[in-house]
């Protein structure tokens, strides 16, 4: 018998007098600290890599750090400073605007392709693996300078689109009108790794409520509406909490297709990208540190959001 | 099974939530390198650790110094710690944060105040520059301390190809005496008559170029004070651009903000798309060689029409420099002076680094110059009645020059905002850098 299942047979007989409550106790005590030993390698990074850093980095966001001299204790100063800061708003919105359109637009194109993969085509390890590559290409320097000369006024898409005899002259990288909208391009096409959780997703969902459906009648659409998001919603809950996340953090794509510096006229100044200039090119790694603690506030409340609203929507089958 | 499914999944996000501070966390990157100041290493000898940005040349060419130091100099040992210039910068700041800088590091003027102005750079005066050219020196000082020594002398120019000007018919223009008007005239004729993009390229984000500009109003750039100049001279720059836009001089607003990310080897002039180009000198050999023609140089334009007014100087195309912390204060010392005074050095990087700021090694060596290296090197020696005084390097915060009066002036050349509103802007937040 596993721990595992021998843990929840005790949980499940209930414990009637204290004598029982204790030698329970103590039984769990003795399987927490197994498990505790079994995490230490990761606790142990934990402590040192991540937590460590952080309390240090919450600590500079209240001082004045130049990276060079020791930090100086300046308060709430750089709190304060960020609410008077033009280029920090600015940063917000075009991180903002690639949250909230790029996430959804990513997640739809990946579950539409992964229902097409589930249709029980030929060659499918081959098609997904298709599929899945952008995802481990999208964030390297490579592609986004292959994005930079794919948008250029004399770029592919334009020779494409004058090839059907469309006067194409605009630079969809350097008019700081569309240069977002190439990056969330380049975000949608890297719909990979979402997609092939949905197809596993996909994969559980049993065959027999589609048949039970066709049965009755039910359309391709109502099958879709009532079967597959009703089950498949924990994983697009996944998906979703996921992306947003990663998405917050976009930094290679914006940085290689600017060179660093977030323009034209900083049409694509991520979030992520304004605190390494911020850090690294202007030396306020102070105000630098403030900013990322301001990013893991907002990230922590788009997944609270998250997880409230998620009662209303996710379907658990158990 | 225990776990169900919105526990995995509550967990899960946890992890994710865990994964992105760690991402936040990792923003100082752990670097490894920083071994240099070990010192006194085996056999009693002194270990340096030698920190450069560059390009397969000039590593070879510092690996070959490194070799040719260190045989004439038993019992110091240098390791050379190659870089390419954004990483470079990231890495001596965690360096110098963690208090293990390298030793001997190569410093560029937008940065050298960052480090100088913070107690960062070793005092450099013991360093024999007797023999170097008048304005090359001041470069390296921080607060009247010498902190930097000029390792190549450089000078805001205009590159002009001749392949273009054939195309188009035309000569080239005489540098000697064209204003910022006839500088536009110029740039629009050759290129509607070339057919080019660019008559003149890569003009707004020349933070130099707007410096000569600057001073001819009597401004500088920047002073003990902070910022020398006022949002007149910033506006009366942008509508110089504005003009040249509506002229079609400069390429149009998409085409500017396009190119000012772009690589060397892809830059307007050497893919033919532009009849001229901004850039510094130290730049002709390398640009040169990727357009696979020999470019010409000229003089930037002046208000008045006379190249002696236009209050060009001598920039440092880099510096050395050393950590305060050296634990062989003597050893670095030595080294950049035998690189500033000796013919060995000078021998192997040539003109590599811009043209010597020390006369006798550029005699020496003049003639093994290449010959974009000996156009260069002629320029150099025919502006010296033209140059003005040595600015003072950009104070901390003043590196961002460039970057933001590009971007403010991208905004402008949109219309999405006023020359009068782009350069107010762009003033305050240059102020608002300068303040810490």
């Amino acid at each position: 018998m596993s721990a595992i299942s021998e843990l929840s047979t005790i949980h499940r007989t209930k414990a009637k007098t204290p004598e029982e409550k204790r030698l329970l106790a103590k039984e769990a005590g003795r399987d927490n600290k197994a498990g505790y030993l079994f995490l230490l390698p990761w606790l142990i990074g934990l402590v040192l890599i991540i937590g460590g850093p952080m309390i240090a980095s919450l600590y500079l966001s209240f001082t004045n750090y130049s990276l060079i001299q020791a930090p100086e204790w300046v308060g709430l100063d750089n709190y304060v400073r960020m609410l008077s800061d033009p280029r920090l708003h600015k940063s917000l919105a075009v991180t903002f605007t690639y949250v909230i359109v790029g996430v959804p637009l990513q997640l739809i194109m990946a579950l539409a392709v992964a229902m097409l993969l589930n249709e029980g085509m030929k060659g499918l390890p081959f098609y997904r693996s298709v599929f899945y590559l952008p995802s481990m290409l999208g964030s390297s320097v490579a592609i986004a300078v292959l994005w930079r000369q794919m948008f250029e006024v004399d770029g592919l898409v334009n020779q494409v689109l004058r090839k059907f005899g469309i006067p194409a002259t605009t630079s969809w990288i350097g008019d700081p009108q569309y240069a977002l909208w190439t990056i969330i391009l380049l975000h949608v096409w890297t719909f990979g790794s979402p997609m092939v959780i949905f197809l596993a997703g996909l994969r559980q969902i049993p065959g027999m409520y589609y048949e039970a459906a066709s049965v009755d009648g039910a359309s391709k659409w109502a099958q879709f509406r009532k079967i597959t998001l009703p089950l498949l919603s924990p994983i697009i809950f996944f998906n979703l909490v996921l992306q947003i996340i990663n998405a917050f953090q976009a930094f290679t794509q914006a940085f290689v297709v600017s060179n660093g510096t977030g323009g034209p006229a900083d049409s694509t100044l991520f979030y992520t990208l304004y605190l390494y200039q911020r850090g690294f090119v202007q030396f306020q790694m102070g105000y630098a540190s403030a900013m990322a603690w301001l990013l893991v506030v907002i990230i922590g409340v788009f997944t609270a959001v998250n997880f409230y609203f998620s009662k209303h929507w996710v379907f658990y089958g158990d | 099974m225990a776990l169900n499914r919105r526990q995995f999944l509550v967990g899960a996000g946890g992890l994710a939530a865990a994964a992105t501070t760690m991402g936040l966390g990792a923003c100082a990157p752990g670097s490894s390198g920083g071994s240099g100041s070990q010192g006194g290493g085996g056999g009693g000898g002194t270990n340096l650790a030698l920190a450069f940005w560059g390009n397969p040349t000039r590593n070879k060419n510092t690996q070959a110094e490194i070799d040719a130091y260190m045989k004439a100099n038993p019992g110091v040992t240098i390791s050379g710690q190659p870089g390419e210039f954004n990483t470079y910068w990231d890495k001596l700041a965690t360096q110098t944060a963690g208090g293990n800088a390298p030793d001997i590091i190569q410093m560029d003027m937008n940065y050298i105040s960052e480090y100088g102005s913070r107690g960062a750079l070793l005092d450099l005066s013991k360093v024999d520059v007797s023999k170097f050219v008048e304005g090359t020196v001041d470069s390296g000082k921080i607060n009247g301390k010498l902190v930097g020594i000029n390792a190549g002398i450089n000078s805001a120019i205009i590159f002009a190809s001749p392949k273009v000007f054939e195309k188009a018919k035309m000569d080239l223009p005489d540098d000697k005496t064209w204003t910022w008007d006839q500088l536009i005239e110029f740039s629009a004729e050759v290129a509607s008559k070339a057919g080019a993009s660019f008559g003149l390229a890569s003009l707004l984000q020349s933070d130099a170029l707007f410096g000569t500009f600057v001073r001819q109003h009597g401004k500088e750039l920047f002073t003990e004070n902070g910022l020398g100049f006022d949002v007149a001279e910033a506006q009366g720059w942008y509508d110089l651009m504005l003009k040249g836009q509506k002229a079609k001089a400069f390429g149009t607003p998409e085409q500017a903000s396009e190119e000012q990310p772009k690589p060397l080897d892809q830059s307007a002039i050497v893919v033919g798309t532009a009849a001229m180009q901004a850039y510094n000198t130290n730049q002709l050999e390398a640009v040169s060689a990727a357009a696979g023609q020999q470019l010409k140089i000229l003089r930037g334009a002046s208000l008045a029409g006379k190249a002696t007014e236009r209050k060009t100087w001598y920039k440092a195309s880099m510096l050395w420099s050393a950590s305060a912390k050296t634990k062989n204060p003597d050893a670095a010392i030595a080294w950049i002076n035998w690189f500033a005074n000796s013919p060995d050095a000078a021998n192997i990087d040539l003109a590599e680094r811009g043209i010597p700021p020390n006369a006798e090694i550029l005699a020496e060596v003049k003639p093994k110059l290449s010959p974009a290296q000996q156009t260069v090197a002629k320029y150099i020696s025919d502006i010296k009645t033209e140059v003005a005084t040595t600015p003072i390097a950009p104070p901390p915060g003043g590196g961002t020059i460039a970057t933001v009066l590009f971007r403010h002036g991208i905004d402008v050349l949109f219309g999405r905002t006023s020359s009068a509103d782009g350069a107010q802007k762009f003033v305050d937040e240059m102020k608002s850098n300068l303040q810490r």
